[in-house]
């Protein structure tokens, strides 16, 4: 009797790492119409009504908690941001002077204002509310409210007031998951604004708070405090996910490296940990490479 | 423990709870870094009540359930949280639970373990380039969370799973009415002592 159990018992053990690793070999290599993504979408919009309800219902308790945390977090930032200000008025006042220069400028070459603006204006976009994150770090993504029937896609750009969140991973009818930039395996086209250097910033697996800008030439002059937006560039064949003028992040620390690239570290301006409400860049006009 | 259908429906029931509350509560809640993972810690305490087949049974679902709703890849999960029920069910087969720490200390060494598992798939699964070394300190907050969370979690789980359970503990309260021996009435001399059960021992 005892030995029927233990064989038993071995044998559901078995069976379970077994269907697995099968799921997980075949929802690796699979498509994304494959059945097991059809069911895991199936899955997914059963759920996010449930999900909605209880983000909804438990908001007051994370806020009592996140108040608790941001009170513990803020007697600490209060000088550096005083300093920060500082730096953002005299830089304001900078900007106010060239944007009226570039103003002079476009009136006197007759170009459309809409054209050259950061957006275009073919996004619609769709603004959506965050119902699940996934509880790990290595995993940087969020669950939203708004799906294909809102007329998201898969790599559709995601923005918050502050700047760049991520890109639309996967889409249900009713719901969809968001990569945001800080995970390691999302990469973003960044130009140094106004007109510096371009490179690419992702994350390192783990780190939710800081990205790296990649391929940067030990040439190239950047400083700490510079402002990265994203370069938006396309060659024809290819182009970037996100459009052109998103706000990314500041740079905050910049090392010569040993080798031909300097090492630059970049905070993103959307604090990802305290995202509420954001807006999914719909439409758009095509863009080679990623739009089927 | 005994499965019935309502107690299948129970554990179904718990089960879905906890994954809701997990991606849509406890998931935003950052303690020194980590968020608490409520899920293994569930899976750990219905593996301590039901024994290795029922903690893989319900870790293998539990954690299908948590990859669809998070649309990750499928199977990640529901390898990390069978391993996690199983192991569990095999600590309860094996060993007495003594001791009300027992259970949170065993949810802190598998809450460890869950944190190292998720992350080493995660990273096995597509990490090209470096690696934080947060990572670390996440897995090692959230073993201490989930020794924490196991302390509130173990009792209201037992408390909820209680019909299915074999054996509980004997009570330890006394009956209040003892039937006194009636004079004149002894016991015949070679009759044999009914001896009554243990009071509490329910089947």
């Amino acid at each position: 009797m005892y030995r029927k159990q233990v064989r038993r018992r071995r044998a559901v053990l078995v069976g379970l790492i077994v269907g697995s690793l099968v799921l997980l070999s075949a929802h690796f290599s699979e498509a994304r119409s494959g059945p097991l993504h059809v069911i895991q979408r199936g899955v997914a919009t059963v759920l996010s009504p449930l999900e909605a309800v209880a983000s909804q219902a438990l908001k007051p308790a994370r806020d009592v908690i996140d108040w608790f945390d941001e009170t513990w977090g803020a007697r600490g930032e209060n000088d550096e941001l005083r300093g920060e200000l500082a730096d953002v008025r005299e830089q304001l006042a900078e900007a106010q002077v060239a944007m009226g220069e570039n103003e002079e400028f476009r009136e006197l070459l007759g170009l459309d204002k809409d054209e050259l603006a950061g957006f275009d204006p073919a996004f619609e976009p769709v603004t959506t509310r965050v119902i699940t994150r996934s509880p790990s770090l290595v995993n940087a993504s969020v669950g939203v409210d708004a799906g294909s029937a809102d007329g998201v896609e898969v790599d559709d750009a995601v923005v918050a007031p502050d700047g760049l969140v991520g890109r639309v991973a996967e889409v249900t009818s009713t719901s969809a998951q968001v990569q945001l930039i800080t995970d390691h395996r999302n990469g973003v086209s960044v130009q140094v604004a106004p007109q510096g250097p371009q490179g690419i910033v992702s994350a390192q697996a783990g780190n939710p708070e800081d990205l790296q800008l990649e391929f940067f030439s030990n040439d190239e002059e950047v400083e700490e405090g510079q402002f990265l937006v994203t370069a938006g560039w396309s060659n024809g064949e290819l182009s970037s996910a996100y459009p052109r003028g998103v706000l990314v992040g500041e740079i905050t620390e910049t090392t010569l490296a040993e080798q031909d690239f300097q090492q630059v570290t970049v905070r993103p301006f959307v604090d990802m940990q305290d995202l509420q409400y954001m807006q999914i860049l719909t439409g758009g006009p095509k863009r080679p490479g990623v739009d089927p | 423990m005994i499965v019935t259908r309502q107690i299948g429906f129970r554990i179904a029931a718990i089960v879905l709870a906890a994954v809701i509350l997990q991606v849509s509560f406890f998931s935003y809640i950052q303690i020194f870094g980590a968020a608490p993972d409520v899920v293994p810690v569930v899976i750990a305490a219905v593996g301590l009540l039901g024994g290795a087949v029922i903690g893989a049974v319900v870790g293998f679902a539990a954690g299908f359930l948590l990859d669809a709703t998070l649309l990750q890849t499928l199977g990640v999960s529901s390898l990390v949280l069978l391993s996690v029920g199983y192991l569990a069910g095999r600590y309860r087969e094996s060993f007495e639970i003594d001791g009300s720490s027992a259970p949170a200390l065993l949810a802190g060494g598998l809450g460890l373990l869950a944190a190292a598992g998720f992350t080493a798939m995660a990273l096995t699964l597509g990490v090209d380039g470096t690696v934080s070394g947060l990572v670390v300190r996440e897995v090692v907050l959230k073993g201490l969370l989930a020794y924490l969370l196991m302390f509130p979690l173990y009792p209201l789980i037992r408390f909820s799973l209680r019909p299915a359970l074999v054996l509980e503990e004997p009570s330890t309260r006394r009956p209040i009415f003892r039937k006194r021996a009636r004079p004149g009435r002894g016991r015949r001399p070679g009759a044999r002592v009914r001896r009554a059960s243990a009071p509490g021992r329910a089947l």
